[in-house]
């Protein structure tokens, strides 16, 4: 009997220790899957196509629920979503797709056919330096020239979406060379 | 004694308004220009109770000159060196003024006047004399709840700004701003003086480009509340807001257009980032721009008939200027390879932007031809987001030094520059209001 009891104790051990690996396991595949993200993300919710029409009667308050649903359920599947996708940089003030840039675009397009990814969100972002509003613009367009590699690679347009956050989500939030260097980037979330 | 106090008002009133006619303005624009001295004395307290309530004309007093301060175009004189004697502390005629006293002391103008306490409100009556030639210029009166002395105050500076450089200041306005607080900001507002401090949105997420509308009642901005830019209206009055639009792709705010009627916008829905005009009620759609390059941050001439924006078709970002139908468009920025952020001046003479210069962001000018470029700026920080008063006298911007963001006001041509407020969180995209009501 006492043998049982003991025996129950260290299956209890197991189950739990257990289940903290599955737990560390799986956050681990965040930082993985996200690359260095070390600031909170407030992800697109795979931003819907234009809703331009539905606008008029639109209602805020159900709108503001509905889109932060969709932001939980986006965070739960990007943590299952462990890849070699890497981002992509940029030169000051540039969207042209460097050579260095092109060789991670083709590692990626061969991941996101291989596992026939549902949806490809490019984020555009730049470094702090310059206008908050410009670099909106050209976060955006940085989002768009790689949409349109990927295109070129074969991916399928209708898996990807775009989005800029200009300069308002840096990866490293210093203030030199290197940081701005990191924060010029196109980050890639997956939907598997 | 009110009856009589009143009495004199009106007929002071009927004296000055003949004389207004043959004014000549103070020209302030005029490189020549130097602060205008003015002497503004106690005013003389005549509540019943005065001896309880002696500070109301104190007050009074120190409202004006706190709010001309503001303007950065007068020198007001310290009250220790005034010359008056007793017997003409109280007089408000020009026949018993001692013109030569003032003038000895360096003052060209002369504000003194009376208050009164009444029960609930507060009456006072203004007498504003040129001292040079020894005339009363106005008389007005004034009356607010009691407690809302700052309201006469604003009220008595307006009226000396119209008399003198015939405008009636910036006096009720504000200056809206984003403020961040790690990765969530907000829209907030503080008054002309720097003291109110107003939250206009609740969005706690990514928020830019605060756009007032001419009337002040609409706040137009970008959020990313649903997780991408997308652009609000919002009724400052109810508090009712609405998205007008949520094409694919980037949605950024523009500025109104002078009726208030229209909104415009950078979209990238057709490609890429060019610009268009929404009909705010109608949500009809128009695109104004069609170039490969990134065009943005589009900006109404004050009479409607042009737009100012951002485009970097030649390789930089630069300002270019084109009809309000999007046609002839021409660069007006060649310094710099850098130049960001365009306003157009109520006054539509000057644009005023910020440009990259040794490595640090300055606020510029530039007329419309793109001629006479002045730098305004010239500090060791980064002066952003410029955004001109609705006189077209004052500049407001916000300056970033070692990560502390400080939002100054200084005079159209750079000179003055003043300390409006100061956080500790980071605040970026200063917009001056239009005047409320």
């Amino acid at each position: 009997m006492k043998n049982y009891i003991t025996l129950k104790g260290v299956f209890v051990v197991m189950i739990l220790s257990l289940l903290i690996f599955t737990g560390c396991a799986e956050k681990k595949s965040i930082v993985t899957g996200d690359t260095a993200q070390k600031q909170e993300t407030v992800t697109a919710p795979a931003a819907g196509a234009a809703e331009q029409k539905d606008l008029a009667k639109s209602q805020e308050s159900a709108d503001a629920q509905a889109a932060a649903k969709e932001q939980s359920v986006d965070l739960e599947k990007m943590a299952k979503a462990a890849s070699p996708v890497s981002d992509i940089n940029f030169d000051f003030d540039s969207f042209s797709i460097r050579p260095d840039a092109r060789d991670i675009l083709k590692v990626n397009a061969n991941y996101f056919m291989k596992h026939r990814v549902s949806s490809i969100v490019i984020e555009g972002h730049c470094d702090e330096r310059g206008t908050a509003e410009y670099n909106m613009a050209l976060g955006e367009r940085r989002a768009r020239e790689t949409k349109q590699y990927l295109i070129n690679l074969g991916i399928k347009e209708s898996l990807i979406k775009t989005v800029s956050f200009g300069e308002e989500r840096p990866l490293d939030p210093a203030s030199d060379e290197e940081a701005w260097a990191k924060n010029r980037r196109a980050h890639f979330v997956v939907n598997e | 004694m009110i009856k009589k106090f009143f009495l004199l008002s009106l007929v002071v009133l009927f004296f000055c308004s003949n004389n207004a006619a043959a004014k000549v303005y103070v020209d302030i624009d005029s490189p020549a220009f130097k602060l205008i001295p003015v002497a503004i004395c106690d005013f003389n307290n005549q509540s019943i109770d005065a001896t309880k309530k002696g500070d109301a004309g104190i007050q009074v007093a120190e409202g004006v000159k706190k709010d001309l301060s503001l303007t950065g175009i007068f020198n007001l004189l310290n009250k220790k060196s005034f010359l008056e004697d007793k017997d003409s502390v109280s007089a408000v005629t020009a026949e018993k003024i001692r013109f030569s006293d003032w003038a000895a002391i360096g003052a060209d103008y002369l504000l003194r006047g009376q208050v009164i306490q009444n029960g609930s409100e507060i009456i006072a009556a203004s007498y504003f004399f040129d001292v040079t030639r020894g005339e009363l210029i106005f008389n007005k009166k004034y009356r607010a709840p009691a407690g809302e002395i700052k309201d006469i105050a604003r009220a008595m500076a307006s009226d000396i700004m119209m008399a003198l450089i015939n405008d009636e200041g910036d006096f009720k306005t504000e200056i809206a701003f984003v403020s961040k607080n790690r990765l969530k900001s907000d829209i907030y507002s503080v008054s002309y003086d720097g003291s109110e401090l107003r939250k206009l949105t609740g969005h706690q997420s990514i928020l830019m480009t605060p756009r007032w509308s001419p009337d002040g009642t609409f706040l137009a901005f970008t959020s990313f509340k649903r997780g991408r830019p997308e652009i609000y209206l919002r009724n400052l009055k109810n508090g009712e807001e609405r998205r007008i639009a949520a094409f694919e792709g980037l949605n950024l705010c523009g500025n109104f257009s002078p009726d208030g009627k229209k909104l415009l916008l950078t979209l990238s829905k057709d490609g890429n980032e060019e610009i268009y005009v929404l009909e705010i009620d109608s949500l009809k759609l128009r695109r104004l721009t069609s170039n490969y390059s990134i065009d943005v941050s589009p900006s109404w001439s004050p009479d409607g008939k042009k737009i100012v924006f951002v485009s970097n078709r030649s390789g930089s970002p630069q300002i270019y200027i084109m009809d309000a139908d999007g046609n002839s468009a021409k660069r007006i920025t060649y310094e710099g390879n850098y130049n960001t952020s365009p306003s157009w001046s109520p006054r539509g003479d000057r644009i005023v932007y910020e440009g990259l210069k040794n490595n640090k962001y300055q606020i510029f000018s530039i007329d419309e031809e793109g001629n006479n470029p002045l730098q305004l700026t010239s500090d060791a920080s980064d002066n952003e987001s410029p955004s001109w008063s609705p006189s077209g006298r004052q500049i407001v911007y916000v300056s970033q030094k070692h990560s502390k963001s400080k939002i100054f006001i200084m005079n159209s041509n750079g000179t003055n520059p003043r300390l409006l407020y100061e956080q500790n969180n980071k605040m970026v995209m200063t917009v001056w209001s239009p005047r409320f009501k």
